[in-house]
């Protein structure tokens, strides 16, 4: 497309890939804490995360003609960088396979602004099943609302509310565990 | 939202890849590709070269049975024509001892 519409108006190839690669790059710096932080939050794996998000931005450049605006880009990274997330668990096994019902509850208590509270979160939610844990990152690292995440992740709006209300509860139960202990 | 949902935000924040993410993305991305006929022409000189050789080798290994063969065969006549003359030496002295003995 840049091509055809570089020779229509006489500009010289070299430069309208030269503009590509300068807007690319600068999609990539805007969208590369989304794109890794998903797949972060998803894997819990620094370098599995780093080279899962690599693998997101380089099909974005193959793709980079089809997608118009700036919206469409970020809705498309979010899809596909879902996707991959999924499909990286399956392939790899990575998932910890003790569920968030089986996990051991925190044997100290932690106080709310603690950072191993923090860290403990984000425990608990890599023992959340693949879809309900991309919805709870979705909704609470993208703030999306549960229709745009339907429409990211193709299910209906009500089986996200439904992934919501059930991966929150299971979550608020574990934590208030950690945290009832040091109000009492 | 309630503290809860805060805490999930909290800990659920954005995180900057490593400091060199984007230069290794355009590393890659725009990493020169060799064009596709290129590839094509070399994988098929890569099954010519292979199958010349192949035959090349096939038509070594038919030459050198049919050297032995001829070899072989040389020597056989070889041998034969040897008895047959040690042969007709043999019946050529009976011949003269029975003239002789008449």
């Amino acid at each position: 497309m840049i091509g055809s519409l570089a020779q229509e108006v006489g500009i010289p190839r070299a430069v309208a890939e030269a503009d590509r690669s300068r807007a690319f790059e600068a999609a990539v710096r805007e969208h590369q804490a989304m794109v890794f932080s998903v797949a972060y939050h998803f894997l819990q794996d620094h370098a599995v995360a780093e080279e899962l998000a690599q693998e997101v931005f380089l099909e974005l450049y193959r793709h980079w003609d089809e997608l118009e605006s700036r919206e469409h880009r970020i809705h498309w990274l979010r899809k596909v960088a879902s996707r991959r997330c999924i499909d990286q668990t399956r392939r790899r096994k990575l998932r910890n396979h003790v569920s968030l019902e089986e996990a051991p509850e925190p044997f100290t208590w932690m106080p709310a602004t603690d950072p191993i509270l923090k860290r403990y979160i984000e425990q608990l939610l890599g023992k959340l099943a693949d879809t309900p844990r991309l919805v709870v990152i979705m909704r609470y690292q993208e703030g999306l609302e549960p229709a745009e995440i339907a429409d990211i992740l193709d299910m209906p709006v009500a089986t996200v509310k439904s992934h919501l209300q059930r991966s929150l509860a299971l979550l608020r139960r574990k934590l208030s565990f950690a945290t009832r202990e040091g109000e009492s | 939202m309630t503290d809860f949902e805060d805490q999930l935000r909290r800990a659920l924040e954005r995180k900057e890849p490593s400091a060199d993410f984007a230069a290794r993305v355009m590393a890659r991305a725009t990493q020169k590709k060799r064009p596709l006929a290129w590839v094509q022409w070399q994988s098929w000189a890569a099954a010519g070269i292979a199958a010349s050789l192949c035959l090349g080798a096939l038509g070594l290994e038919v030459e050198h049975r049919h050297t032995v063969e001829l070899r072989q065969g040389q020597a056989a006549r070889a041998q034969l024509i040897q008895a047959m003359e040690i042969t007709s030496k043999k019946l050529h002295q009976i011949h003269k001892r029975v003239q002789g003995t008449l």
